[in-house]
């Protein structure tokens, strides 16, 4: 069984590249497959079952069962599904755009009907039962470029996805609580109780909506904007019957619920009613026949749910001879649509004569349809009305929607094929091809009311699920003169009586407004929906900063802020400070931060920043950590640089555009966060009880054979975190270099030539040529390229002095910091502020004079360092980044030792200087370009 | 026990970025080579570590050699296994579909050179942040992660991106501070920042004390997963930023959040699930961000929201805290890290072809592209959880985990994600009518250079077919993500697997601390 559905999937995949190269004719290759399907369904025994498994753990499985109903909707979904393939490769005028996507999707849609018929488990059926809602979807929107199929094809989906999502809660549920997902094992032991009840409710929903049920019938019409074999296949035979099939699958084990056989009546009931009656004045050939499927589709739901022996075979039975003839009949409207170019009854006249056999073949189908004796439809509806005898109500509907169905009906073979006496539409006869399905599903429609009882011990396989009951007769065309014989009677009179009456029935049903309109309700919920959307995202989404970050700190106000709250009074233990200066110095962080906010220039907000920072710094060296202190010191001085050329390009002020109102508030935030991180801090340590991990590290320290806790924190015990924090750095200073030189990033390293010779390069000053003893004057290299008004001698003299000590200070801290304050980092701060003095005393040829190597291979090789010393650990001790000393022989200087620590210090130590050389040339150099570009003027530092 | 496999997802990535910037612009096509054979190295270590996680417990790095509670380590267990694989197979898409990109833009200056890095660094942060079983560490990895993806969203620097970006800088700056916050708390009250010592640790605080930990912890990642009403800052910066770069983003950064909400949840804080409070914040994660869905006309933009919505599976799934919701939980990252990435390379092809996501200039494209049509669509419903695709699955399971916890507030949650899954279904339906099926007569000719948009270094777009390597990637991805339909059942048992082993914890904690 797995494998007819997979050829079917198979066929799908194929079958767009065999309609590219045959053609049409394709249709007909594809057909095979149905109809092979067909045969082999014929053949398999039954019951049969095949299970592979899938996922075990939720209890999913690839489980088919080939029982009596199946093997019905098998012949149904394949047999029918081959004819229309076959109607297709003569319906579809060739080399239409979208025919080779449609034959794809509509053998896929057939196969997932196939596995949904099949399907043994209640997940596997939903698998099925939304791939045809989805393949549905594509198949109503053949005609893309049309609005009205586009919009049905998202209605369609939409109800019916809303109903099998629905459906899926209640599928869960059901299997939860029997236990197994095997529908065959759920039906042989059904578990009953309240939350069964509101899973069947559930899963009904999804049923109602698939077949077109009251209150979701609406989809139904609007998707005949579909090709007419999707019409014929989907809306007649297979997609709409899945929601049939799982009520007339559940109903022998679940009628007797409280909840299911209301439900089933009353919506089948009302559905066969509302249907019939607004076929009735349809003018459209094909909605007449929708509104007329979604009338007989109320009525078989009413029939296979109701539960009892009678009813169910009566309608297992009315559910083959309905899909025969629907579909030949919607086969019917496309050959009529073909041949005269319109489906308006009204203007439709004289088709009858002009193609006999098809109207024979309408004729016949048409009575199967109306339960005109010796039709099939006539046994089905004998035998549902001799299913409810003591339920009067029931059959009163039943009579009473059958009635209109007979009128419906006439009125179909009467607005498709008389003459009318209107003029005569023009016709060109059918091919053969596209009348011979119908034909053959006309002759069905005969040979299944004779054939009757040999179909009625066929369909007891199914019927035997139910208890014999009184009711029961076997399936016959001729029972003798009964009550259903005499209802049979009154409803073709009713029905044919209406007819002549059709003008009258028009007024009536004008007059008639129906209280609710299901699809204008539709329509509203889906404008709702579009506009709470819209509200709510516009609430949600203001597109603004502030509010996004007002949203983050509330949060963090109301969820720990309350935690912290439910915890007073607060134990209080801790110590607040150790000296006093750090209360002197805390107070001073804390006001430069509030007087940071207070600014409304940039230049004295950047500098009370730097307070914030240097406190810190501060507070570091008073903790004893001097280490961390002149890290933070040095950080400070580089950012504070930073920044000051950045402001050279931005308005001195900032722009204020909040209102006072919201300032406060944010003020009111601002504060209470702060307020709240300290009283977090201070509850977080007040908690502890136990040895920091830090009171190890002396110990580890003198086992790295180093003195300085932080350094040998930063380049062994938490060395991983360092590699990170330096791509960081790295990374955030390559991509502000990006920022700024966006696509114009000029050739590294740019070097000045010999002095006296060409300065004038691209983008420099625009005035005045150097001095011509520039090499024999000048205390710094390259600053004579600056114009004369911007240099001074005296920082020159400065920057040239002190340039070198400091490089000699960097490369001491460097290697002194396993034992003694330095480290890497620090080493790389001083080495790039040595830099910066050079930048700021001459310019960018100052610098580059300096550092002939460019920002990105510092950094690069500096990470790549890292990341080498890390696999040299790796590769060497089996851990990343172990400390190892490397020996190395040199001829002349005899053994060279390196620890591996240094080298990873030494990586550090690169990717710093490389990350404050970007700066300076981003940041001053090319900002400097821009600026001289634009002939602003240049506020040097 | 070392293995040596652990720490290389990181360090290789990070090997990489360093010659690449040290190289610049020399060499590039052996630098391309490199990245790629880099992260295709990643997806084979992860592969191996999925094996030997499931077969061996929980594999350890002790960088530097050190003990655990003193110095940094990393652990991969199952789910961190598990995610890094996935990880590694997009990141390595999203690689070779931007060098399609960039090789069909003819684009081989400065903003393409800090890509390949930063990309590079994003990769390395994210393998970090799934084996750091450090808390500083796990911060230092969002570092990683967060800063190189700041310069990516920047990247090009055309005002609207830079625009973007200040929202998606300054919110990942506070939402780092608040995790530093967070760190540092952990660390005042027990002293140890090793997460399986933290476990032991927390154990012994009050409960308030160890609550405002939690929370504080968890509106830090919540930012970081776009939990609502920590989404907001989403919608508006991703949809800005090329392609590959809004499909790395959106397809790992925000799940590596919901990763650090499971870890910590579940190593850090187990008897305390929250799950009242999660399943409020699930609910209308779910509901604000697909309504937002609804109400959007660009293509980028609605699946920002989609995205938004989704998280909230995932954090439904957490909220339960049962064995089935976590297993949920962990199996919808797997499938939405795969296709929210799919969707959103889609979307470039489509922009390529179409010179727009704005659906209001898009018709069509179903007749004119069948091929970007069939490789949008798929995922689109996988998205939407239409079976048998992974999303189906990973929904169906969290439905199991809700009505097994058979409470009201779970089967209001179970209602909710219903809702939501048909929502989405609907944005998608909606989407396709109007980008893929209707009046081809928007869509700009072949070769037209289209206005206004730009590519991924900022240059215009040229209205063209995508590369073969751009459709190839996407489709690659494609398969991939069907491979969870076809193994389902090993891989949801190895997830069940991974499940267990969250909540059982003994596994992890005595590979840490012996």
């Amino acid at each position: 069984m797995l494998l007819a559905v997979a050829a079917f999937f198979a066929a799908a995949v194929l079958a767009p590249t065999a309609l590219r190269t045959l053609g049409l004719r394709a249709f007909w290759l594809v057909a095979l497959v149905p109809a092979a399907v067909t045969l082999w369904a014929l053949a398999v025994p039954v019951p049969h079952e095949q299970v592979v498994p899938w996922v075990p753990r939720l209890q999913v499985q690839l489980a088919f069962r080939m029982d009596t109903l199946a093997l019905v909707m098998t012949l149904i979904v394949a047999g029918i599904g081959a004819l229309i393939l076959v109607y297709c490769g003569r319906y579809f005028t060739p080399g239409g755009p979208g025919l080779p996507a449609f034959a794809g999707e509509f053998t896929a849609f057939a196969g997932a009907m196939l596995g949904l018929v099949l399907a043994d488990d209640l997940i596997l059926l939903y698998v099925f039962w939304e791939l045809t809602t989805v393949f549905s979807y594509l198949l109503i929107g053949y005609d893309a470029e049309d609005r009205t199929s586009r919009r049905a094809a998202l209605t369609a989906i939409v109800v019916t996805a809303a109903g099998g999502l629905t459906m899926l809660g209640g599928l869960v549920l059901l299997g939860l609580r029997a236990g197994t997902f095997r529908i065959s094992e759920i039906l042989a032991a059904p578990p009953a109780g309240p939350a069964v009840s509101v899973a069947l409710a559930l899963i009904l929903v999804g049923a109602l909506s698939k077949s077109a049920l009251v209150p979701f019938h609406f989809w139904l019409p609007g998707a005949m904007a579909a090709p007419t074999p999707v019409s014929a296949y989907l809306h007649a035979a297979a997609m709409v019957k899945a929601g049939v099939y799982l009520v007339a699958r559940l109903a022998p084990a679940f009628a007797a619920d409280p909840v299911w056989r209301p439900v089933v009546l009353v919506f089948g009931g009302a559905t066969m009613l509302v249907g019939a009656w607004r076929a009735l004045r349809k003018h459209d050939l094909k909605l007449l026949l929708a509104f007329g499927t979604v009338s007989q589709l109320g009525f078989l739901t009413a029939l296979l749910g109701a539960g009892g022996r009678a009813a169910a075979q009566a309608g297992a039975y009315l559910l083959i001879a309905h899909a025969v003839f629907k579909a030949g009949l919607f086969m019917v409207v496309g050959i009529v649509d073909h041949a005269t170019g319109t489906r308006d009854l009204r203007k439709l006249g004289g088709v009858g004569r002009s193609m006999p056999i098809t109207c024979a073949a309408a004729v016949l189908l048409t009575a199967s349809m109306a339960g005109v004796p010796p039709l099939a439809g006539f046994v089905g509806k004998e035998a549902a009305f001799a299913a409810f005898p003591s339920d009067p109500p029931v059959l009163a509907v039943l009579v009473a929607g059958s009635a209109l169905t007979v009128a419906y009906s006439v009125r179909f073979v009467w607005g498709a094929f008389a003459d009318k006496g209107i003029e005569p539409v023009a016709v060109h006869p059918p091919e053969a091809v596209l009348a011979g399905p119908v034909v053959l599903l006309a002759v069905v429609s005969l040979l299944l009311g004779p054939l009757a009882p040999v179909i009625d011990g066929w369909l007891a396989g199914y019927g035997m699920a139910y208890p014999a009951g009184a009711a029961d007769e076997p399936l016959a065309l001729w029972h003798g003169f009964t009550v259903p014989l005499l209802l049979s009677a009154v409803v073709l009179a009713v029905g044919v009586a209406l007819f002549p009456a059709r003008f009258f029935v028009a007024r009536v049903q004008d007059r008639l407004h129906p209280p609710i309109d299901a699809e204008r309700t539709f329509r509203l919920i889906m404008r709702g929906l579009d506009f709470a959307a819209d509200q709510a995202t516009r609430f949600t989404q203001r597109g603004s900063l502030p509010v996004y970050l007002r949203y983050i700190l509330f949060a963090l106000l109301v969820l720990p802020g309350a935690a912290l709250m439910s915890g007073l009074p607060w134990p209080g233990a801790a110590r607040i400070w150790y000296v006093p200066a750090e209360i002197v110095v805390a107070g001073l962080v804390c006001l430069a931060a509030f007087a940071t906010t207070l600014q409304s220039w940039r230049m004295p907000a950047v500098l009370c920043a730097a307070v914030t920072g240097t406190g810190t710094a501060t507070m570091f060296v008073l903790h004893g950590a001097p280490d961390l202190g002149l890290t933070q010191f040095l950080t400070e001085t580089v950012t504070l640089v930073a920044f000051v050329l950045v402001l050279r390009r931005l308005p001195p002020r900032f722009v204020e555009r909040q209102y006072v109102g919201i300032r406060r508030v944010n003020a009111a935030l601002g504060v209470a966060a702060g307020l709240l991180v300290a009283a977090m801090g201070y509850v977080a340590i007040n908690a502890r009880t136990q040895a920091p991990i830090s009171a190890a590290y002396p110990q580890a320290a003198r086992e790295a054979g180093g003195a300085n806790i932080v350094n040998i924190a930063l380049v062994d015990l938490r060395a991983w975190d360092t590699m990170g924090e330096s791509s960081v750095l790295l990374i955030a200073a390559a991509g502000v270099t990006g920022l700024i030189f966006v696509r114009r990033r000029p050739r590294l390293p740019r070097t000045v030539e010999a002095p006296g010779g060409t300065w004038s390069l691209p983008g420099l000053r625009s005035f005045g040529e150097p001095p011509e003893d520039a090499a024999a004057t000048t205390w710094l290299r390259g600053s004579e390229t600056l114009s004369p008004e911007r240099r001074s001698i005296m920082f020159e003299v400065v920057a040239r002095l002190i340039f070198h000590p400091m490089l000699v200070l960097s490369i001491y801290l460097l290697f002194s910091g396993h034992g003694t304050p330095g480290g890497g980092f620090a080493a790389g701060l001083v080495a790039g502020l040595a830099l910066t003095v050079r930048y700021l005393a001459g310019d960018r040829y100052a610098l580059a004079e300096a550092m002939p190597i460019g920002p990105g291979v510092c950094q690069g090789a500096g990470l790549g360092v890292m990341a080498v010393t890390g696999l040299a650990g790796l590769a060497l001790t089996g851990s990343v980044l172990h400390e190892t000393v490397l020996h190395w022989r040199v001829p002349v200087l005899g053994e060279i030792h390196l620890v591996t620590s240094l080298a990873f210090d030494i990586g550090v130590y690169l990717v710093v200087i490389g990350v404050v050389l970007d700066v300076l040339r981003a940041m001053g150099d090319e900002l400097d370009r821009q600026v001289e570009e634009e002939g602003e003027e240049v506020i040097t530092a | 026990m070392n293995n040596v496999l652990v720490p290389l997802p990181v360090v290789l990535p990070l090997l990489a970025a360093g010659l690449r910037l040290a190289l610049a612009q020399r060499l590039v096509r052996v630098q391309r080579g490199i990245s790629v054979a880099v992260l295709a190295a990643v997806v084979v270590i992860a592969a191996v570590l999925v094996y030997q996680t499931d077969h061996y417990g929980p594999q350890t790095m002790h960088p530097g050699g050190w003990p655990a509670p003193i110095a940094v380590m990393l652990v991969v267990d199952r789910l961190a296994a598990l995610i890094l694989l996935i990880s590694g197979v997009i990141t390595l898409c999203v690689l070779i579909y931007a060098i399609g990109q960039g090789a069909s833009d003819n684009d081989e200056s400065t903003p393409l050179t800090i890509f390949h890095p930063s990309f590079l660094v994003l990769l390395a942060g994210v393998a970090d942040a799934f084996m750091a079983g450090d808390l500083f560490n796990l911060y230092v990895a969002f570092e990683m992660l967060l800063t190189a993806s700041y310069v990516l969203i920047t990247l090009g620097g055309t005002p609207a991106r830079v625009r973007a970006g200040m929202t998606y800088v300054v919110v990942g700056i506070l939402s780092s501070v608040i995790l530093l916050i967070g760190v540092a708390l952990c660390y005042a009250a027990t002293g140890t920042l090793t997460l399986a010592q933290l476990a032991v640790r927390l154990a012994d605080l009050p409960p308030d004390v160890r609550l405002v930990l939690q929370l504080t912890l968890l509106v830090a990642f919540g930012i970081k997963a776009a939990v609502f009403p920590l989404s907001a800052w989403l919608p508006d910066s991703y949809p800005t930023t090329p392609a590959p770069i809004t499909a790395v983003f959106a397809g790992l950064l925000t799940k590596v959040g919901v990763y650090a909400i499971i870890r910590v949840q579940t190593l850090l804080f187990p008897g305390e699930a929250l799950t009242e409070l999660l399943l409020v914040a699930a609910a209308c994660t779910m509901l604000v961000g697909i309504l937002g869905a609804v109400s959007q006309t660009d293509i980028k933009r609605t699946l920002s929201f989609t995205l938004v919505s989704h998280i909230g599976y995932m954090m439904f799934g957490i909220a339960l805290a049962s064995r089935a919701g976590i297993a949920g939980a962990i199996f919808y990252v797997a499938h939405h890290i795969t296709v929210q990435t799919t969707l959103f390379l889609v979307a470039g092809l489509v922009e390529r072809r179409g010179g727009s996501t704005s659906m209001d200039r898009l018709g069509g494209l179903a007749r004119v592209s069948p091929l970007v049509a069939v490789l949008f669509f798929i995922p689109a419903m996988n998205l939407s959880g239409i079976p048998p695709l992974s999303g189906f699955l990973g929904k169906l399971w969290l439905l199991r985990a809700g009505v097994q916890e058979g409470t009201w507030p779970a089967y209001a949650l179970v209602g909710v994600a219903l809702l939501t899954s048909l929502l989405t279904l609907y944005t998608m339906c909606h989407l396709w009518n109007r980008a893929f099926w209707g009046d081809r007569g928007k869509l700009p000719e072949r070769g037209q250079i289209i206005e206004g948009r730009r590519g991924l270094s900022g240059t215009g777009i040229v209205a063209t077919a995508a590369p073969g390597t751009m459709v190839g990637t996407a489709a690659a991805l494609i398969v991939f993500a069907t491979a969870f339909t076809v193994a389902a059942g090993p891989m949801a048992g190895y997830i069940d697997r991974a499940a267990t082993e969250l909540l059982d914890r003994r596994a992890y904690l005595t590979a840490v601390l012996p």
